[in-house]
């Protein structure tokens, strides 16, 4: 009968501590640079030109449809020798979640715009407004509302997409539990506890993330499509 | 520089074994999570407390965690508390497919639910059972609302495969590694790979579209 002992664990916690904070730091950096992006890309995927729809279109699709790991891969192994530029693995990571994230966030932005009646646009510009005026004043802030749902989703897959750093050396809580895992020969107390960690973290936000859904959804704003 | 390609297609066996990995654990991961998760989502929907609490769990937990913690949980920490060892493929197969399990769990009791409650009156009315009317009336009409998202689900399944290589199981991105360290071409084997994954995975998004559209017009 095997003897469950957490105390080798228990004497690395901080560097499983250290490895969350990366593990946040990856997902904020991506998160905040994916949001960026992908308002950008949505704007450019709805605009009438070709030249800024066709491109923005082929990102989103690129990036929705190939597996992360492999751009993840892609932008640490190929991208460097192709620019001449030395990666980091944190940096590698970053551009990588960054860009995977901004075609997910680009389709939810479209669909909320797309999702914001006729009779704003009509009404804004009744009143004087420019399409961008619009766009920033009258649009935006309303189909943000319906769209936070979804970013918040968004945002969880995010952070269990960045475990994908371990496999390029990055020290996340994965890549931390891993080296205690071969130091102390306890892989089960190990990678019991790190699941059990991304478990807290994980289930925290996603319960902030439906509460926050609830108030909306009290203040008259439909957020179900 | 100068891309080349052939000592890549140099390389084509190599590929090919690979991507004979890849469809084995695709398709073992996508019969094993989508029944299983049907099981799961019938719990979730039940009344019955012994049923619908380790169901919730089960949804809570795989859900809440990485996948790639789920597998190397599976690979590493798993053989220790069992009497035998556990391949490559088995640790990726249980990981993706629990993982995958808990999200069409779900996706399956999203569309049982949102079956009137007059199909089951009606079902009652003839005198079946709730197994029979399960099976023969609510099912097959909740499996049409569900399509589109269970091929998201097949999607993302198809897109975790890669996982597997963090383990060393023998699929596509494993073998892209394998080839890009022997011929020092990481450029021109991770770009192949990509492009495969993007061709395989392309016309299955469309049909997710399609399906979409076909649904929506439906209904």
């Amino acid at each position: 009968m095997y003897v469950w002992d957490f105390t080798p664990v228990l004497a690395n916690a901080g560097l499983l501590a250290q490895g969350l904070v990366n593990t946040l730091k990856v997902t904020g950096t991506a998160l905040a640079c994916g949001l960026v992006l992908g308002l950008a890309l949505a704007l450019m995927r709805l605009s009438r030109r070709r030249l800024a729809a066709w491109p923005a279109g082929f990102v989103i699709e690129v990036f929705r449809t190939t597996p992360p790991l492999v751009q993840l891969f892609w932008f640490f192994f190929a991208l460097p020798l192709i620019i001449g530029v030395e990666m980091t693995p944190f940096l590698a990571a970053a551009v990588t979640f960054s860009i995977q994230s901004s075609a997910f966030f680009a389709e939810v932005f479209r669909g909320g715009i797309v999702s914001i009646e006729r009779g704003q646009w009509e009404a804004a510009r009744a009143i004087g407004m420019t399409q961008p005026q619009a766009m920033r004043r009258i649009i935006l802030p309303q189909a943000v509302k319906r769209m936070i749902p979804a970013f918040m989703e968004r945002a969880i897959e995010l952070m269990k997409t960045t475990t994908l750093v371990a496999t390029i050396a990055y020290a996340d809580l994965l890549f931390a539990a891993n080296e205690i895992a071969q130091k102390t020969f306890r892989p089960l107390e190990t990678f019991t506890v790190a699941a059990l960690i991304y478990f807290v973290v994980i289930t925290a936000f996603s319960l902030a993330a439906r509460r926050l859904e609830r108030r909306f959804a009290v203040s008259g704003e439909t957020t179900v499509h | 520089m100068q891309w080349d390609f052939a000592s890549v297609l140099a390389n084509s066996d190599a590929l090919l074994v690979g991507a004979m990995g890849t469809l084995r654990i695709f398709a073992i991961c996508l019969v094993a999570g989508l029944g299983l998760g049907l099981v799961v989502g019938l719990g979730r929907y039940s009344r019955r407390r012994w049923f619908y609490w380790p169901a919730t769990a089960f949804v809570e937990f795989f859900r809440n965690t990485p996948v790639l913690v789920q597998i190397l949980w599976f690979y590493f920490a798993l053989p220790i508390l069992m009497p035998f060892s556990i391949s490559p493929l088995a640790a990726a197969s249980l990981g993706i497919s629990l993982n995958s399990a808990a999200f069409s769990a779900e996706i399956y009791r999203a569309g049982i639910q949102s079956i009137e409650r007059a199909q089951w009156d009606g079902a009652r009315a003839l005198g079946m059972s709730f197994l029979q009317a399960m099976r023969r009336i609510i099912l097959p009409q909740a499996l049409k609302r569900m399509t589109p998202a269970l091929t998201n689900r097949a999607i993302e399944i198809f897109k975790m495969s890669t996982l597997a290589s963090a383990v060393a199981y023998v699929e596509l991105l494993q073998q892209a590694k394998l080839i890009a360290s022997l011929n020092f071409n990481p450029i021109e084997a991770y770009t192949a790979v990509a492009v495969i994954f993007f061709a395989c995975l392309w016309p299955m998004v469309q049909l997710t579209y399609f399906l979409e559209r076909r649904l929506a017009r439906d209904e």
